[in-house]
C-alpha cells in the first residue's frame, strides 16, 4: 500500500502540478489572495483608530475575496486533479465530487459576502438604516449558497449571478456621488463584473471558455490597482 | 459652519487636549469642544473605551491624552484621505 501511495503522489506531481494550466491557476490565486490579505491587514490600523463603517465593510470585502479565492482554487484542484483520491485510497469520483460539492456553497457564500460588503462599503451612508442591513445580506448569501448546493443546474447559477450583477449595478449607481468626476465606482463596477465572471468560471465553466486568460489578467490587474491605491494612501510598506 | 462628523469631533477634542500639554480638567474640555453636555458625555465615553484618553485622579479629575489618541491625531489625515479616495 505505501508503494502505491508513493506512486500516486509521484503521478500527481509529474502529471498535474507541473502542468502549466494548474501553475497559472495557482499563480492567479496567489496574486488575488495576497492582494486581498495585504489590503485587509494594511487597513487594520485605520479601522482600529477610526471605527469607520465604510472602512470596516471595505476590509471585510477583501477578507471574503481571499476566502472565496481559496475555496475557488480548492474546487478547481478537486475538479481538475481528482486523482489525488488515489492517495486516500477511495473512489476518485466520490471523493472529489463530494468535496467539491461541500466547497461550492462556501465559495458562493464568500463570493456573495465579498460583493455585498464592497457594495455596502460605498452605499452604507445612503441606505436606510432599518432597511437592508448586513445581517439581511448574510441571509441572502446563505440562501444563494444553499441554492448552489441543491440546484445543481447551470441555468440556475447563471440566473443567480445575473440577479446579483443587476442588484450591484443598481445599488452602486444609486450611491454614486454626483459631484465626483472620475470616481472609483468605475473600478468597483469592473471589480464586481469580473468577480461575477469568476463565479461563473467555476459554476458555469463553458461561459468563460476562450477568454479565461483575459479574465485572469484583468481580474489580477484590478486587484493590483486597488492594492496600489491602498498602500499609497495608508503608507503601509 | 458645517456640521462636524464623528471623526472631526474626535479630532477636535483630542487636539484641545494635545494643545494643552496632553492633559486638562473635564469642564474646560467640554467648553472648548463646542458640544452639548450630553453629546460630550457620549463622545467622552467613546474616547475612554477606545483608550484614546484616560481619567486620572479622584477629586481633581484630569483627562489625559493616551498614546493611542496621539496616534489617531497622527493618522487622522491618512484616514480622511483613505475614506475620500475609496469613497467610503
Amino acid at each position: 500500500m505505501p508503494l502505491e501511495t508513493g506512486r500516486a503522489v509521484q503521478d500527481i506531481v509529474t502529471r498535474h502540478l507541473i502542468n502549466p494550466g494548474f501553475g497559472l491557476e495557482i499563480f492567479y490565486a496567489f496574486i488575488i489572495i495576497a492582494c486581498s490579505l495585504m489590503i485587509y491587514f494594511g487597513t487594520k490600523e485605520l479601522y482600529e483608530l477610526s471605527s469607520h463603517k465604510g472602512i470596516k465593510y471595505f476590509r471585510q470585502a477583501f477578507l471574503f475575496f481571499a476566502l472565496a479565492y481559496f475555496s475557488r482554487i480548492f474546487i478547481k484542484f478537486l475538479l481538475s486533479y481528482s486523482s489525488v483520491a488515489q492517495v486516500l485510497d477511495v473512489s476518485t469520483k466520490a471523493w472529489s465530487g463530494l468535496l467539491a460539492l461541500i466547497a461550492l456553497p462556501f465559495f458562493m457564500y464568500f463570493s456573495a459576502m465579498a460583493v455585498f460588503s464592497l457594495v455596502f462599503s460605498v452605499a452604507w451612508k445612503k441606505l436606510p438604516k432599518k432597511g437592508i442591513t448586513m445581517s439581511v445580506l448574510k441571509f441572502v448569501a446563505v440562501f444563494l449558497a444553499l441554492i448552489v448546493l441543491f440546484f445543481r443546474n447551470s441555468a440556475a447559477y447563471l440566473f443567480i449571478n445575473l440577479i446579483l450583477f443587476f442588484l450591484v449595478l443598481i445599488v452602486v449607481f444609486m450611491a454614486k456621488k454626483s459631484k465626483s468626476k472620475y470616481s472609483l465606482y468605475t473600478t468597483y463596477v469592473l471589480l464586481l463584473v469580473f468577480w461575477i465572471l469568476n463565479i461563473l468560471d467555476i459554476l458555469v465553466p463553458w461561459i468563460t471558455v476562450g477568454f479565461q486568460l483575459v479574465l485572469y489578467i484583468v481580474s489580477s490587474g484590478i486587484f493590483l490597482m486597488i492594492l496600489y491605491k491602498v498602500l499609497r494612501r495608508t503608507g503601509a510598506s | 459652519m458645517a456640521k462636524r462628523n464623528k471623526l472631526e469631533i474626535i479630532r477636535d477634542i483630542l487636539l484641545v487636549l494635545r494643545n494643552n500639554r496632553g492633559a486638562m480638567r473635564p469642564t474646560p474640555l467640554l467648553r472648548r469642544s463646542n458640544l452639548s453636555s450630553s453629546r460630550f458625555k457620549e463622545y467622552f465615553g467613546d474616547l475612554k473605551e477606545k483608550e484614546f484618553v484616560k481619567v486620572e485622579g479622584d477629586k481633581n479629575k484630569l483627562v489625559v491624552l493616551e498614546e493611542k489618541g496621539q496616534r489617531f491625531l497622527e493618522k487622522y489625515q491618512t484616514i480622511i484621505n483613505f475614506i475620500d479616495e475609496f469613497e467610503l
